[in-house]
């Protein structure tokens, strides 16, 4: 397979936007929140570009977009929130605080995506990765930093918890 | 072989090959709750897979700017500006003063129109289909 070797930044817009738009709307829920990131991570590609390396172009876009996100979840958790009394429960069900609460609040219109956003965020962000944008565990592997047999724990485990909420 | 849990979404994704691939498969020959694991998980891979692909919302990604369509559109579309100006310029300067044109002559100058030229006359107008719903 030839190696995808982009020119600039408005050329990878143009050929993956819409794959980092889905992988941002079903890691954040909301359009609002994946359009951000899409805008951060283009903006990182395009400072990106000029140190850029030939070599794994995939791993080092799925790298900034990951990073990205989570630098917007950090981001997201420090900053001092007051929920507003109808928030409150249904923040306090999702099944464990930090990061992946913080972006499961709005916009929880299908069972499927209610579900990914009560994932944990390294669980979400695989099956993500996989079912959404179709990488493949190596991909995975190499934008995570995390050995292949990770990649794969954390897809069967984010699976099974997907199913115990669906079911 | 113990329970393969953590193979069968590798296997569903088609990343298993040689002795683990194999053992699974065997394994899910002789274990019940295994093979049920495997339909299960199965489920949700599809339904995740199902998920809508989301547009991109106009103007977040740069699709029709990205390769101009004139090198030199910044200079062409100044100097036409300027024309547009100036043309404006003239026509009022030389434009008569405005005369007081009553209905009668209105509608006997457009009849004279459209006898000279009947594409003249009022434009058909298509009305869309209302109970087409739109993509």
């Amino acid at each position: 397979m030839t190696e995808f070797a982009p020119l600039t930044w408005e050329e990878v817009a143009r050929v993956y936007g819409r794959k980092i738009y889905n992988f941002a709307y079903r890691l954040t829920g909301n359009p609002n929140d994946a359009a951000d990131l899409v805008q951060e991570v283009l903006l990182r590609v395009r400072k990106g570009l000029e140190q850029y390396q030939p070599g794994s172009f995939e791993g080092w876009l799925w790298r900034i977009t990951r990073n990205a996100f989570l630098d917007g979840v950090r981001k997201e958790n420090r900053r001092p929130t007051t929920p507003l009394p109808e928030e409150i429960d249904r923040w306090s069900l999702a099944q464990s605080p930090g990061a992946d609460v913080e972006f499961a609040r709005v916009n929880l219109g299908d069972d499927i995506q209610k579900a990914l956003l009560e994932l944990p965020v390294e669980f979400r962000e695989a099956v993500v990765m996989c079912d959404v944008v179709g990488l493949s565990y190596d991909e995975i592997a190499a934008a995570v930093a995390v050995p292949v047999g990770t990649v794969r724990s954390r897809i069967h485990r984010g699976r099974r918890l997907l199913r115990e909420s669906l079911s | 072989m113990k329970h393969a849990s953590e193979l069968i979404s590798a296997y569903l994704d088609g990343e298993l090959g040689g002795s683990e691939l194999r053992s699974l498969l065997q394994h899910l020959g002789e274990c019940g709750r295994c093979s049920d694991e495997l339909i299960e998980i199965q489920r949700v891979r599809a339904a995740v897979r199902s998920l809508p692909v989301m547009e991109v919302p106009d103007g977040l990604v740069p699709l029709a700017d990205v390769i101009p369509l004139h090198r030199n559109r910044g200079f062409w579309a100044s100097a036409a500006a300027a024309v547009v100006i100036v043309v404006i310029a003239i026509a009022a300067l030389v434009t008569p003063p405005a005369t007081t044109i009553s209905a009668d002559d209105l509608n006997s100058r457009f009849a004279a129109r459209v006898s000279l030229d009947p594409a003249f006359g009022p434009a058909k107008v298509i009305l869309p289909d209302t109970n087409e719903i739109p993509e």
